[in-house]
């Protein structure tokens, strides 16, 4: 045999070798030109405005230059998924959205009948682009750009908020407060934090003088239902530390869950919470008086977590299947009518103007087997993220996932 | 792109994706995320002239090729391959020896440099004539010949074990162009 032969022969068998196609790499493509023209349309708006972000917001966004590469900046790959693995170990992201973290929640026994709900952290480690298991803290958000976090210690309600840098995994620095506080959210700039106060932890948990579940036993820990010890909440600066506490007037006590946070509007000059009854959302100004619900935000669900679309012109709505498929609509956010409707059992964020990342089944299983998937309007594709998550709802090493904009 | 585009385009992809990957991966020695980048890099230089196209799989694999030999290529950083080890025996008329071969073959066309390895897959795998091969790679046929001769060349250095395998025609015209190749894709 001659060289010409072997190099022939060498290609050809190589060359044979099936290659499965990456997952809708067609969209992927489109998306990324979408975001090109995008780019180029807005780009000395955008560049002005990231000037001025910059320099009020400089922990949270990347400072650029000489900062060590983010795991996430390093691979920006429209769509990242490991469908092989639950819970996640690797990046999983799409579009403009990546899985930040995510906790699995455990019941940590106090007394005969008194337990805490406490969750395990997973966080992302910017160095590895690994999520890395962490029992540091209670409660955790993590802001835009994915290069800080809001962290709480374990103890609830906590003295003081630390921002955590994902990079180096440490606290840069610690936002000491007057009253406890349980809940944080980043404002959408990632600028501010809402932090939320209770006199007691929310996440306690009483035994249950009932079979809750149905198993047989009387072993079940519920939190305390229409005891809400929330009492207001902190706005503060994310630089600075500066901010002010407004208390939240009673009156809606008994229609609070244990913990219901205050998280900040879309545009993030209100802040909002949920309630178990309607109108089931109320928002307030930083001030804590009682303000109009936003146009675009009446049609909204308080637990569907994906809200508005980026660009706002489209509401993330509840579940519309039935008995034999999955499938979440889309509303029109002024009317509340529906517009769309999407393959996903619960849609989670928004990786840009036309395309969620949501929780779904495989046709026909246990609606507790569900895993990541992204999900298109207007296309009946639905490209797996994530492994299935395994157990029923509150089974142990279930995990809950928290998204971040990348 | 409209609408209707969109759709073919994503038919294309859908339909054409597998073939595509396969020479992609050629082209990458192997490495199938780089041959990932490199496809998703040509369908999105693609997509911005779908609808003036009109023979889509022969523009992409133009990109493709071109792509790989482009000089920003050559100075994009050089992957280290992990390359089987080399067999004891080599040659002969038995099949095991002849699939050993093959193997180191493998790992040697795997470092090549990319411009080597995009030549030697249009000639050998494409089975192109060299004026095709200069066409699709904007050069004359003087630098797709010399480009062909020294990467065989470069093969009996990189696998010794080749020293028994009679040598290529290409090997016995050694040619004096050895201009560098330069393509704007």
């Amino acid at each position: 045999m001659n060289m010409d032969q072997l190099v022939r022969d060498t290609l050809i068998e190589q060359g044979a070798q099936p290659q499965t196609p990456p997952p809708d790499l067609a969209g992927r493509v489109l998306a990324v030109r979408r975001r090109r023209r995008t780019r180029r349309i807005s780009g000395v708006a955008v560049a002005a405005v990231l000037a001025v972000a910059a320099a009020v917001a400089v922990p949270v966004l990347d400072r650029g230059g000489d900062e060590p590469r983010l795991a996430s900046g390093m691979n920006r790959s429209d769509i990242i998924a490991h469908p092989d693995q639950s819970p996640p170990r690797d990046l999983i992201a799409a579009g403009d959205t990546a899985l930040a973290a995510y906790y699995v929640m455990d019941m940590v026994r106090k007394t005969d009948d008194r337990a805490v709900a406490v969750r395990d952290y997973h966080l992302l480690d910017q160095r590895t682009g690994k999520y890395v298991r962490t029992t540091d803290w209670s409660v955790v958000d993590v802001a835009p750009g994915m290069r800080t976090a809001a962290v709480l210690e374990r103890e609830l309600p906590a003295r003081r908020i630390g921002l955590l840098d994902l990079l180096s995994g440490k606290v840069e620095h610690w936002i000491p407060v007057d009253r406890g506080v349980a809940g944080v959210a980043f404002s959408p700039d990632g600028d501010k934090l809402v932090a939320t106060t209770y006199d007691e932890n929310p996440d306690l948990r009483l035994r249950a003088d009932y079979d809750n579940d149905g198993d047989g036993r009387k072993n079940d820990w519920m939190p305390q239902f229409g005891g809400s010890s929330r009492t207001g909440f902190y706005v503060l600066d994310v630089d600075t530390g500066d901010g002010s506490w407004a208390r939240v007037a009673g009156g809606d006590q008994e229609h609070l869950n244990a913990r219901q946070d205050f998280a900040f509007s879309g545009d993030g000059g209100l802040v909002y919470s949920g309630l178990t009854t309607a109108p089931h959302q109320r928002y307030y100004d930083f001030e804590g008086k009682e303000a109009d619900t936003p146009a675009k935000e009446r049609h909204l669900h308080w637990f569907v977590d994906a809200r508005l679309s980026p660009d706002g012109s489209l509401a993330a709505g509840e579940f519309a299947g039935g008995s034999r498929a999955t499938a979440s609509e889309i509303l029109d956010p002024l009317t509340g009518k529906r517009l769309h409707k999407v393959p996903g059992q619960q849609l989670l964020a928004w990786a840009d103007d036309d395309r969620l990342v949501a929780w779904d089944i495989e046709p026909g299983a246990n609606e507790f087997h569900n895993r990541l998937v992204l999900v298109t309007i207007g296309s009946d594709k639905v490209v797996p993220l994530s492994g299935f998550r395994k157990g029923n709802d509150g089974a142990g090493g279930r995990w809950t996932p928290l998204f971040a904009r990348r | 792109m409209d609408a209707q585009g969109q759709e073919q385009f994503r038919e294309f992809v859908e339909n054409r994706t597998s073939a595509l990957l396969r020479t992609a991966v050629l082209l990458s020695g192997g490495d199938r995320h780089a041959a990932e980048d490199l496809l998703q890099n040509a369908l999105i230089k693609a997509a911005g002239k779908w609808q003036r196209i009109d023979e889509p799989e022969a523009y992409v694999r133009q990109i493709l090729y071109r792509q790989q030999v482009s000089r920003w290529r050559l100075k994009w950083r050089r992957r280290e391959l992990t390359v089987a080890d080399p067999p004891e025996g080599s040659g002969g008329s038995d099949p095991s020896a002849a699939a050993e071969l093959r193997i180191v073959m493998r790992g040697a066309l795997a470092r090549l440099t990319a411009r080597q390895r995009t030549v030697l897959v249009l000639r050998y795998f494409e089975d192109l004539p060299e004026a095709d091969v200069a066409r699709i790679l904007g050069c004359s046929v003087g630098t797709v010949r010399s480009t062909t001769h020294r990467s065989l060349a470069r093969l009996r250095v990189l696998a010794p074990e080749l020293a028994a395998t009679a040598p290529a025609d290409a090997e016995r015209t050694p040619s004096r162009d050895f201009a560098p190749v330069e393509v704007r894709p």
